[in-house]
Order: structure tokens, then sequence, then C-alpha cells
């Protein structure tokens, strides 16, 4: 599975979303039945994921760039430096970042131990553990379909409720 | 009284309610309000809710409500019958009343899929008798998910048209008690709230805070299993439902507190998952009440 830059972009930008959500609880110390030692474990592991992310994202562009290049030259009777290749991406709260079709989308149902996703304007969320989606269905509507129109209609102004959805991929 | 400090009142749920019927029977007796006059509708339902409010006890519903208001009219609960009752029906319409609803009205045939009685010779709808006291009514109260939003009676495929009670009335304010059906607690709470200091403070779609402020799920004994992931796999495990189907996250109302049949227990008390009956558009976006073929054992993709 190749993750594209946009599909990277957006697992970013999710992953900051949690460690900002994380650091006001850990600010505020609102919620008095916050376990901290399990939301700075999430915290840390946030960060290592957008380190990962964040890593992959300056490969690709240095892939990309190198590709740009003219063939790599002999400088001073020295082959040319290698460019520095990063190290591997830690796999910590790494997701399978995919491409779906609907028809594919449409298998994941929630069905038979089958994750439940939703698509909405694009973006597939994975709603298996989200509590209003209980039994895979929420308010009639059934996991495994494009549910943007339902999403504007019922949520409008409430797109931070997606920000708090785990991404599973893109709706091609 | 002054320089006294006065212990806290219990704010629990089942303390607010009776204490605001206490209230309201204490200043009546003492002659500072007034009993008001009561017209309780029964249109197209199941008599479900009246029959939920007659399980209302210390003091039993029947004397609660008498001594609370002067009820005029009730299907199930007056003693008149035939063209007698509906005529007691007609003569609160030039008084000072509260109407309170229970079941949706019927659309079909002008009506006549709810016939609650004859007047004059002809049969009296239930969207006559919405719409001619709904006009007059002081306050309504639509009590259940039948009145709130046409509820069981206009799940699909409706065969009688069935709709809520604000269809037929669209510009009364009606204070919704949602619910199938609603606890004594709901209608007794919010009925004395009216008599003693108007309409209670409501939602954005209606509902009395003090009874639909707080979602299932945020006070439901089982959540730390919800946190902790532990699922029930069957009807009667003593885990968190949620797998199951169990609508508590998304329905407001106090059910796991206050509890019903006089306080003793309530569905997921009883291993059975919420289903959401006190939600709009319950029963037909609630469903399914059960399933057992869902996301219990997640593979690895």
């Amino acid at each position: 599975m190749h993750n594209t830059p946009e599909l990277l972009g957006l697992q970013m930008r999710h992953l900051i979303v949690l460690a900002q959500r994380d650091l006001y609880n850990f600010s505020e110390a609102r919620n008095p039945y916050m376990n901290a030692e399990r939301t700075l474990q999430r915290l840390r592991e946030t960060l290592f994921s957008i380190q990962a992310v964040g890593e992959q994202l300056t490969r690709q562009h240095a892939v990309s760039q190198l590709s740009n290049q003219t063939p790599a030259s002999v400088f001073l009777g020295h082959p040319a430096i290698p460019p520095i290749t990063p190290t591997p991406p830690l796999q910590f709260y790494q997701q399978n970042l995919r491409d779906l079709t609907v028809e594919e989308l449409a298998t994941f149902d929630g069905k038979n131990g089958r994750p439940a996703y939703v698509a909405v304007n694009g973006v597939v969320y994975d709603v298996t553990n989200n509590r209003a989606w209980a039994a895979a269905t929420h308010f009639a509507l059934t996991a495994g379909k494009d549910h943007s129109g339902a999403f504007a209609s019922c949520h409008a102004g409430q797109e931070s409720i997606l920000t708090t959805l785990p991404v599973a991929g893109r709706l091609v | 009284m002054e320089g006294y400090i006065l212990p806290p009142e219990t704010l629990t749920n089942e303390a607010i309610a009776s204490r605001l019927k206490n209230e309201v029977n204490e200043q009546i007796r003492q002659g500072l309000i007034k009993k008001r006059n009561l017209v309780y509708l029964e249109l197209n339902g199941c008599s479900g809710n009246i029959i939920s409010l007659l399980n209302g006890q210390n003091p039993d519903f029947e004397y609660t409500l008498n001594s609370m208001v002067n009820l005029r009219y009730s299907n199930s609960l007056m003693a008149a019958e035939g063209e007698q009752a509906i005529e007691q029906l007609m003569e609160v319409l030039d008084e000072d009343y509260i109407l309170a609803v229970e079941g949706a009205v019927a659309l079909k045939n002008d009506g006549l899929y709810n016939v609650i009685g004859r007047w004059k010779g002809e049969p009296f709808t239930g969207l006559q008798a919405a719409q001619m006291l709904g006009e007059k009514a002081s306050h309504i109260l639509a009590v259940g998910a039948c009145a709130t939003h046409g509820g069981v009676s206009a799940a699909k495929p409706n065969p009688s048209e069935s709709v809520g009670l604000q269809t037929v009335l669209p510009d009364r304010n009606i204070i919704k008690l949602t619910g199938c059906p609603v606890n004594p607690d709901w209608f007794l709470g919010t009925l004395a709230h009216i008599l003693l200091y108007g309409e209670p403070e409501t939602d954005n779609l209606n509902r009395p805070l003090m009874f639909y402020s707080t979602l299932i799920h945020d006070r439901c004994p089982r959540r730390p299993f919800f946190d902790r992931g532990i699922f029930a796999e069957k009807l009667g495990d003593k885990t968190c439902l949620f797998k199951l189907g169990c609508r508590g996250p998304v329905t407001r109302v106090d059910c796991p507190t206050r509890q019903w049949n006089g306080h003793v227990n309530w569905p997921v008390g009883a291993s059975t998952p919420c289903i959401g009956c006190a939600s709009f558009g319950f029963p037909d976006a609630m469903e399914p009440f059960v399933s057992y073929d869902t996301t219990r054992i997640v593979q690895d993709e």
C-alpha cells in the first residue's frame, strides 16, 4: 500500500488534532476522571506517529526531488554523496490508509466482525468503536456507505465531529 | 429565617420531581396557587403512556393528578362515556386549561382512522380534537413518542398517515416529553413546574432540561466496561451492551438514575440494550434494537 502525500497529510492533521486535545485535557485538568498515565502514553504515541508520518513525507519529497534532478554527477573525482535517507518510520499508531471505491467501502459494513467505515466528503472514517454507531448503525444509517449528504443535513457547522474520528482512507 | 444557612436541597432526579409535586400540593393547600384544568387526550396510540402514568406511586398517580389539577377529560380515567364524555370535553373549551396529548394524530381520510367519540351523531376524530383543543390551550404537553414525533404509530409503512402533534399545531409551543412510554415523573414533574413557575426550560427540541439533559451513556452504570472495551456478546451479559446496538450513547434522558416501576429498574439494569425510545425518530431511526451480527470480533485487515 502506497501512502500518497495527500493521505499522509490527512493523517498528520488528524494526529495533530488528537495531540492538541490531549494537551488541552492536561492543561485544563477539567476532567477529573482523566487517566493521566494513559493520556500521556497516547500523547507519546501520537508524537511518534507524527514523527513517522513527517519522515515519510520528507522521504517522498526527497524521492520526487531526486527524480527531477540530473543523474548523480561526480564531484572533484569523488562520487556525489548520496542524499541522507531518513530512519525507517516507527510503526506506532500507524493506520492502513487506503483508497477505497464505493464497492470496497460497502464491504466495511461492521458485520461479522468486519470494521465499520463511513465516507464523508471523500474521506473514509472508521466508526467501528464510535459510541454513536452502536451495531454499525446510526439513526437509520448503516456503515459501509457514503453519508456526505446525511452529514451535511444533520451536522452542518459541526465538522469538528469528523476530526475526532480515525481516518481509514479516501473514497475514490 | 435570615442568618440561617439551610442544608442543601437534594438534587437527585427523584428529589427534583417529587419536590415539585409536593410544592404544588402545599401551595394549593395554602391557597397560593389555583388548581388548573387538565385535559388528557388519548389519540392514535396504544394507551401505553396512561398505563405507565398509572404506575406512578407514593402517592399514587390518580391522587397526585387530582390534587394538582382538575382532570376534566381523560379517555381512560373518566367515568362518563359516549357522547356524554365528549360533551364534558366541549365544556372545557370555554375555560382555561392545560392540554396533554398522548398518541399521534392520524391524518388519513380526514382523521377517520382515529375516532375518539361521537359528537352530535357524527364521528369525532382525533385530528379534530387535537386542532380544536390545541388552539385554545394555555400550555400543551406532547406525552410520549407518538405525540412528540409520530413514534410507533407513524413507523413505516404508516398506513394511518400518523404525524406528531406539532404537525397539526405548527404555531403552538409544545413541550415534548419523548419516551415510549413516558416516566410518570417526567409528566408529573413538568406539569407541576407549569403550575408553579410556568413552562420549564427546554432544549432546542423543546424537551424539559430537568429530565432530558444528559445522555444515558454518560450515567450508565456499565460505562466503565465501554471505556475498557469489554462488550456483551448476548442479551443478559452484564457488560457493556454497545456492540449489541445499545442506543444509550445517542439518547438524552435520565433513565439510569431515575429508573422505572417505582424507581426499581430500567432496561440496561435488566441486561437489555437501550432502544432509544426517548430519542426523536424512534422507532425507525433506532433500529435495529438488537444485533448479534456486528463488529464484536475485530479482525486485522
